[in-house]
């Protein structure tokens, strides 16, 4: 099953700590998103493996944007 | 209450390899903050004449006295880098901190008498102040080693009169006693003048066989009434009177023992008066921890080490304000107070040492969507917004009402501000908490874990705002301020900068002033900054943080001015609804 990872609100990916493929476990910390001032991890919602990362660092996203696909 | 108590629901999660591997160079930077604050303090404590030479003349130092006096692993320092008005000797000439004696607590403080002969310097006073709040708010007693030469004479000026000078520790310790808190005093050496009222203003006085404690010492007795002037015939009778003052100096044992009783005993050795003092703390009134114990104590199911993966040192990182607590208190367990209101902010009841602690913090991060409710925009964790405004007034509060003492873990950029938040009633709310805390009078201590900012820092427990802050620690990652220095220079220069453009004058000197400013505020918001001047009573590494916890909860549950039945307490009951 696909789970996507969105935007939780507007701001820029700074960091991206994974790449297409990796196996990752809930919780990790896979991107950050700088926003209101603060850099705020996006974590894995569930165990899997990414199949798609769809932004790259310095992106600049809406909230509820797509970010990744973890399968 | 068995059932509250005994058990509470769990929480925080073990540590993850991708967080310890992301947080490594965070970790090393909090250690290496630690490491400098450590240097600072060992710098300290070698300020004056060597301990060997003490030593040869017979005497201990007070670092030796306190080591005797104090129970193995108990003394938890305060104030150890305090020097406000930036001493040439790199101190205020105390050592103080909690410590406990034959068993129990107090609040210990004594003159270095390697510096000055233990004289009073600037600075001392109001570090004499602290200490004297501390016993007053824990009701835990006061216990002094005085060694103290009186006032440095070429400094007088700056410390002898005024409401917060030198002298306001007597009747402090008067107010003390008043309120039945019991002053120790162990005496030593040559305590001429403000020496001799610090001697004998305690309770119960344990001196040394050499000590003497007087209104005036030698020098001021061979030199009372001015004559206009000095002179060589004039010096040759100070010369003849002062030898013979060296000799016998006023306030001796004989006078102070044999003629006027104010020494309760008289020692031979200098352990003996330490000695004493164990006695007395034994005779005191203390509880047993037993009595006031909700459950038995336990350790944190999770380590402290990992609050160095936890804290982040980046002040821009979030981290989970829960997985921090649930490493300082017994078995990572909680009962939380409105878990579903005011997300910004964490209250609930947690144990340490099995007795009952109420906790309010700062969540950082995120907020959930729609929060906060009276805004078109997002809410982010440190900040201060209604729910979290009303939600802290209630649990301090219901805390007063249940006599449970409170631990407030400190992380704040500010409350909101705007329009909004003005409609939302931020500035009233934030004046009702300082209310509440002054009304619900238990003591409580701070923790300002990173950020201490703006009005959030005063009326979150904070020490300027409220007379129930007993202490306040600081960490590796704390910085203090009224607000960040670039938003201070934003504010200072931006009319200057619209005049200044509008009137074709360059704009690189504004440019270098505004951040010259955002450097002055960072360098003066560093943790050893905020520990040299008294924003914060310790810098503590948070290795050693649920010790001062321990050590708080300890003190405040160990005489309590007024306690509730735990049968008849309401917070666990609302909790539970």
């Amino acid at each position: 099953m696909a789970v996507n990872v969105t935007a939780p609100m507007s701001g820029k990916i700074t960091e991206i700590f994974c790449k297409v493929g990796d196996q990752v476990s809930n919780e990790d910390e896979l991107m950050i998103l700088e926003a209101l001032k603060m850099e705020n991890p996006i974590f894995a919602p569930a165990d899997g493996r990414i199949t798609a990362i769809k932004v790259e660092p310095g992106a600049a996203v809406e909230s509820n944007q797509l970010l990744l696909v973890i399968e | 209450m068995r059932p509250y108590f005994e058990k509470m629901p769990g929480f925080g999660k073990p540590l993850r390899e991708n967080r310890i591997a992301r947080s490594k160079d965070s970790r090393a930077s909090l250690e290496t903050v630690e490491a400098g604050i450590a240097a600072l303090r060992k710098e300290r404590e070698k300020v004056g004449i060597p301990a060997e030479t003490i030593n040869a003349r017979g005497g201990l130092t007070i670092w030796q006295r306190l080591e005797y006096l104090v129970d193995p692993g108990t003394w938890h320092p305060l104030h150890s880098l305090y020097n406000p008005e930036e001493n040439e000797e790199g101190t205020t000439n105390v050592v103080d901190g909690l410590g406990r004696i034959a068993g129990r607590w107090a609040v210990i403080i004594g003159f270095d008498n390697k510096v000055l002969a233990g004289a009073w310097i600037a600075g001392q006073p109001d570090n004499i102040l602290r200490v004297t709040d501390l016993a007053k708010r824990l009701h835990i007693p006061l216990v002094w080693l005085v060694n103290c030469s009186g006032v440095k004479l070429p400094d007088q000026e700056k410390f002898y009169a005024g409401r917060r000078g030198s002298g306001a520790p007597f009747f402090r310790h008067a107010e003390l006693e008043q309120a039945g808190i019991p002053i120790l005093a162990g005496i030593y050496g040559t305590n001429p003048a403000g020496g001799g009222y610090q001697g004998i203003t305690p309770t119960i006085l344990i001196a040394h066989k050499d000590a003497n404690i007087a209104v005036g010492g030698a020098g001021i007795v061979s030199g009372m009434s001015p004559r206009g002037g000095f002179d060589v015939e004039g010096l040759e009778q100070l010369i003849n009177v002062t030898r013979d003052l060296k000799e016998r100096p006023p306030g001796r044992v004989e006078t102070h023992y044999n003629e006027t009783g104010f020494f309760t005993h008289v020692c031979d050795e200098e352990r003996g008066v330490l000695d004493g003092i164990k006695d007395y703390m034994r005779a005191i009134p203390a509880y047993d921890p037993m009595f006031f114990r909700v459950a038995a104590p336990a350790e944190p199911a999770l380590p402290a080490e990992d609050l160095y993966h936890l804290l982040p040192f980046n002040q821009k990182e979030p981290y989970v304000l829960e997985e921090i607590l649930a490493r300082v208190v017994d078995g990572s367990e909680h009962l939380e107070f409105r878990p579903d209101y005011g997300p910004e902010i964490y209250t609930g009841l947690v144990k340490i040492d099995g007795m009952l602690i109420g906790v309010i913090g700062n969540r950082q991060g995120l907020l959930p969507a729609g929060y906060p409710e009276y805004a078109d925009y997002p809410g982010i964790g440190g900040k201060l917004y209604r729910q979290g405004l009303i939600k802290m007034n209630e649990f301090v509060t219901h805390c007063g009402r249940d006599r449970v003492p409170v631990i407030w873990l400190q992380d704040t950029s500010g409350i909101d501000v705007g329009d909004a938040a003005e409609k939302a009633e931020l500035l009233g709310l934030g004046a009702s908490l300082v209310y509440s805390i002054q009304q619900v009078d238990v003591p409580m201590m701070l923790v300002v874990l990173r950020k201490g900012s703006a009005a959030a820092h005063y009326i979150m427990g904070g020490p300027t705002a409220n007379r129930q802050n007993a202490f306040t620690l600081g960490t590796a990652a704390t910085e203090i301020y009224v607000m960040h220095g670039e938003t201070a220079a934003v504010a200072t220069y931006a009319r200057r900068a619209v005049k200044d453009k509008d009137a074709g004058k360059p704009l690189e000197p504004i440019a270098a002033k505004m951040n010259e400013m955002a450097r002055k505020y960072y360098e003066t918001s560093r943790p050893a900054w905020c520990a040299r001047h008294g924003l914060v009573d310790e810098i503590v590494d948070l290795k050693a943080l649920r010790g001062y916890l321990q050590a708080f909860a300890g003190s405040a549950y160990q005489n309590p001015k007024s306690i509730c039945p735990r049968h008849q307490m309401l917070l666990p009951r609302i909790i539970r609804g």
